[in-house]
Parts: structure tokens; sequence; C-alpha cells
């Protein structure tokens, strides 16, 4: 008989260590200092200089050049939440938040758009990168006021026709 | 079964769904927070939910992994197993877009990209609910459960920027 009501001992063990369970929907979840979800692009500091997009290691973050705008995808679904593109911003654009209930109905509720407007080139006026980034290079290395709001292709083209014109005279 | 009884049939599953893993080649992240989730921590058999072994006992099918060409097959074969309604619960990045592998060629690349060739193959899945994350939280995969039943309304919306 008193073999049989052994586990009576139980009760005091189990008032001792409580329920562990956590209630989560009804409260906090378990999230530590050190955790790290879904990122966040500041429209405001962001000057759409694919830092972030190289670093990507799962391609999350893809950059989209589509006539006049600049795109920066992020898409929450294939992020592996390193957080080095956070690591890797020149402007401290990204930041790491605690979000984490992100599950949904459909893959395209997890995209999210960065629109950059981009400069059109003073030459032959075709867009070529978002003014916030030409800014930025220009505070860079200044002195290149002259070449700022030209294309590549053409900077090239400028840039030889200057060198011929100093050697011709 | 007709579209009334299938209605009615997933009003029917607000409470004790019946839950079968599945891994499609996951690295095994997806299937520990699964267990956790499952564990007397987080227990979800408050909410009615309970693991079972065969897909045939299951309403939902909680899938980790990209699916590489191995596990194509059998996950076709253990999904038409299941009787409809039928649910889907992706979790992870793995399952949501590919993740790590998503242009790897030795995987599909995602339950999206699973999605087609399941229609291809005539098995049709009546729900899903991508819970992304790496691994997903026990507390994501709750709370993808409770989107999954419609006690919750997904928070996450698509957001559109413009930059000045």
């Amino acid at each position: 008989m008193v073999k049989k009501l052994r586990f009576v001992k139980l009760i005091s063990v189990a008032r001792k260590a409580r329920t562990v369970t956590r209630k989560y929907p009804f409260e906090g979840p378990l999230i530590t200092e050190e955790f790290r979800g879904e990122v966040r692009l500041d429209p405001k500091k962001c000057i759409g200089c694919g830092a972030c997009i190289i670093i990507c290691p799962p391609n999350a973050l893809t950059l989209h050049d589509e006539g006049d705008v600049r795109v920066i995808r992020y898409f929450v679904g294939r992020c592996i939440f390193c957080g080095m593109c956070a690591e890797v911003c020149p402007t401290n654009a990204i930041t790491i938040t605690k979000e984490f209930e992100l599950a949904t109905l459909a893959t395209e509720q997890l995209l999210r758009d960065l629109v950059h407007e981009r400069v059109k080139c003073r030459i032959c006026g075709k867009p070529f990168l978002p003014a916030k980034l030409l800014k930025a290079a220009n505070d860079d290395i200044p002195g290149s006021d002259n070449y700022i709001d030209v294309c590549p292709e053409c900077r090239a083209k400028l840039g030889l026709k200057g060198i011929l014109e100093h050697r011709m005279g | 079964m007709s579209t009334v009884n299938l209605s009615s049939a997933l009003k029917a599953l607000k409470r004790s769904v019946w839950v079968f893993h599945l891994n499609s080649g996951s690295c095994n992240g997806c299937d520990i927070e699964v267990l956790d989730a499952l564990t007397p921590y987080f227990d979800v058999e408050r909410f009615g939910i309970k693991l079972v072994a065969s897909p045939r006992h299951a309403d939902v099918v909680l899938f980790t992994g990209p699916i590489t060409r191995e596990t194509l097959p059998k996950v076709i074969r253990a999904l038409r197993a299941m009787p409809r309604p039928r649910m889907v619960l992706a979790i992870g990045s793995c399952a949501v877009g590919g993740g790590i592998w998503h242009d790897s060629y030795s995987v599909i690349g995602g339950y999206p990209k699973l999605e087609e060739i399941l229609k291809k193959e005539g098995v049709v899945i009546d729900k899903v609910v991508f819970v992304p994350g790496c691994p997903a939280r026990p507390e994501a995969i709750i709370y993808g459960v409770l989107v999954l039943l419609g006690v919750v309304e997904p928070k996450s919306k698509r957001e559109v920027y413009k930059v000045e």
C-alpha cells in the first residue's frame, strides 16, 4: 500500500518546481537581448549604395534598377537573420529589430521595398544612380562636381576629351 | 468533396489540429524548434495540437527544409496521403523562400516552387501559412498555427517606402 502511494511525493516536488510552461500568446515571448529578428531599412538614412546586397548570404536583399528607380527589395522569407547587412551599412540605415511574428498567408506579404529615384545623366539623359548616393560620393571625394551628374560611359568620354584637349592644346 | 463541405470542414478545424512533421532536407534547426514547441515548456497541447506519426491522421503538415531532389517524390507521396482539407505550415527560411540554398542545383527551392509541381501532380493544398525564421522560434511556430487556424490576423504586410 505504501509502495503504491509513493507517487504522492511527486506533488511536493512539483509544488517546488512550479509550472514551467510559457503562456506565450497571453504573455510576452522569451526574447533575449542578442536575439535578431527582421531587419528594418530606414528610408531617411539609406543612400542606395548596395553594400548590403553584396554581403547578404542568401540574397534576401536584392537590387533592381528599373527605369527611373532603383528598388532595394528585402524578402523576409529568405532572410537568415545574420545581421551582416546592419554591420556593413555605411550610414547605419539598417537596424535589427526583435520582430519574429512574421507568419503570413502569401509570400508577397513578406516583401519590403525601398524605392530610390535615379538621377538622369547630364549628357545622354540615361538614369544611372540614386541622388543620395551621388551626394555621399561627392562629400567623400571633393572636387568631383564636374563629373557628379554624368553617367559612367559619358564620364569616360568626358575624361578622355579633357585629356586630349590638354595634350593637343 | 464539394467546396461547401470543405469550408465547413475548415471551420471545424478551429481547434485540436493534429500535426505531422515533414522534413524535406532541412538542417534540423527548424526540426529542433518544432520539437521545442511540443515540449512542456511551450506545450502546444494546451491548444489541442498533437503530433501524429502518419500523414493519414494529420490535418496540418509542419513542413521544413528546401525540398531536395531526393525528398521530392516522398514529399508528394506524403502530401497526397493526407485527407482533405490539407493544410501546410511552411517553417523556416528554407521552406518559405529556399533560404541560403535558393539557387542551389540540388534543391527545388522552397514551398512556392513545390506548389507549382504539386499543381501538375494534381495534389490540392487548401491553406498554406509561411513562417519565416532561421530557425523559426517556437513562439513563431505557435503564432503561425494561430494564423493558420484564423485565430489571429497576420501582422506582416507588404511595405513600400519612397526615398526623397
